[in-house]
């Protein structure tokens, strides 16, 4: 049995999940089909609530 | 995301695709293929002078085309990992046999114009699905005129062009004439709660239609922005009071009614019809900008991956939620997280991305005890 966990998606959502299980101490291989991780939320100006910059 | 980076539990691995997939919860063997960048990972440092040097432009997928980058390039300046991709569609060596440019300036030797896919298989206990959204195209809408009239953008370039870093370094220049916009409508639910298209809400383009028109008067203090709403579905902590504060604070004119059609006069001012359903009367707008809020849909991957695993999906794509457990899908060991689910916002998907997360130490920690007994 494996107890690594792969992530598809590098995203908020995916960067999010692999952080929390890489803190709780599992190995994560987190899959991003694009050239770089970062998803959709890095191409937004800002977000709300407070209009800062989303990354 | 440079958290993600850093950690030494995670391996990042990006420009990769899953190929194929098989096995139970705690026992997946899964093939990813990394595909060739053309340039060694571990020796380009993202010095960028290659990109200086590349004679070939493409359109920039990142600014959503809104200007070009080169054929040998990079994603988008903080990406990670910080390397350099040579598009092999466009680079002129891939295509007719010479330049090499790039190998030439490259003091670090990282260009490697004989590389490979390579496929890597993985053994991995659990599957996390996080692979969100996609944007809608509205082209076949032709009452909203996009691609047909120029000053008709979507919601994600008004992103790229409001951007400091973005192409016209922060200011809101229309396409048709690079003028700066001053009027702009918003209209909303393009190609969201539509019968024909995407049959649900999208969720979240209410509120970044506030946020951009908002921005726009940031800007510039003599903006004027109109959204054109089905009727503001802002639920959520806050979101009310954001409503009123564009309204009042920012001088955002809201006018409920879904638009008909959009002209163009003879300057390329596109010309908004719709019917104001307050004052029950058709009536016009002439603007100079038209921002489309167009619908969310799931990844085009979603369909492929839910083969490849065997999970379901919803009536409208998105990975079906095995409830009582939300983070579950209908295969044991496989979770789901963010847009991927259904419409959701930023803080939702961090909160369902953790939620997984912790489903997926549960799972994994049932299976070993069960192993153990």
């Amino acid at each position: 049995m494996s107890e690594d966990v792969l992530v598809i998606g590098g995203g908020i959502a995916g960067i999010q999940a692999s952080l929390d299980l890489a803190e709780m101490g599992k190995k994560v291989y987190l899959v991003e089909k694009k050239p770089s991780i970062g998803g959709i939320m890095a191409q937004l100006d800002k977000t709300f609530p407070t209009n800062d910059c989303s990354i | 995301m440079l958290d993600a980076g850093r950690h030494p539990n995670i391996k990042i691995m990006a420009y990769s695709e899953v190929e194929d997939a098989k096995g139970e919860a705690g026992n997946f063997k899964v093939k990813i293929r990394k595909k060739a960048r053309y340039v060694n990972e571990n020796i380009c440092n993202a010095c960028g002078e290659c990109i200086e040097k590349c004679p070939k432009k493409a359109p920039d997928s990142f600014d959503m085309g809104l200007r070009d980058r080169k054929a040998i390039y990079i994603y988008f300046a903080q990406g990670i990992p910080a390397v350099a991709t040579i598009d092999k569609d466009v680079c002129t060596f891939f295509l007719k046999g010479r330049c090499k440019l790039c190998e030439k300036i490259c003091k670090k030797g990282a260009i490697d114009y004989e590389q490979k896919d390579e496929i890597v298989e993985l053994d991995v206990g659990a599957v996390v699905i996080a692979t969100g959204l996609e944007m809608f195209d509205p082209s076949h809408l032709t009452q909203y005129g996009y691609k047909r009239l120029k000053n008709i953008i979507t919601g994600l370039e008004y992103e790229r062009l409001i951007n400091a870093t973005g192409p016209t370094g922060g200011h809101l220049l229309r396409p048709s004439d690079k003028k700066l916009a001053k009027k702009v409508a918003y209209i909303q639910c393009v190609g969201s709660r539509d019968l024909n298209n995407c049959n649900y809400c999208s969720s979240v383009c209410c509120m970044y239609a506030i946020k951009d028109a908002m921005l726009a008067r940031e800007h510039d203090s003599e903006s004027d922005s109109y959204i054109f709403h089905t009727d503001f579905r802002n639920v959520g902590k806050w979101f009310q009071k954001y409503e009123r504060r564009g309204k009042d604070e920012y001088g955002i004119n809201y006018i409920r009614g879904r638009v008909a059609e959009i002209t163009e006069d003879e300057e390329q001012n596109p010309v908004v019809w719709y019917e104001d359903t307050i004052e029950r009367k058709v009536k016009s707008l002439k603007v100079d900008m038209v921002v489309l809020s167009t619908a969310a849909k799931p990844s085009s991957d979603a369909e492929k991956l839910s083969k490849m695993f065997g999970y379901e999906l919803d009536e409208n794509g998105f990975v079906r939620k095995n409830l009582p457990y939300p983070s579950d899908t209908t295969v044991p060991g496989i979770f789901a997280c963010g847009f991927s689910q259904g419409p959701m916002d930023i803080p939702e998907s961090v909160a369902a991305a953790s939620a997984a997360a912790d489903r997926v130490m549960e799972t994994l920690a049932g299976l070993k005890l069960k192993k153990r007994a």
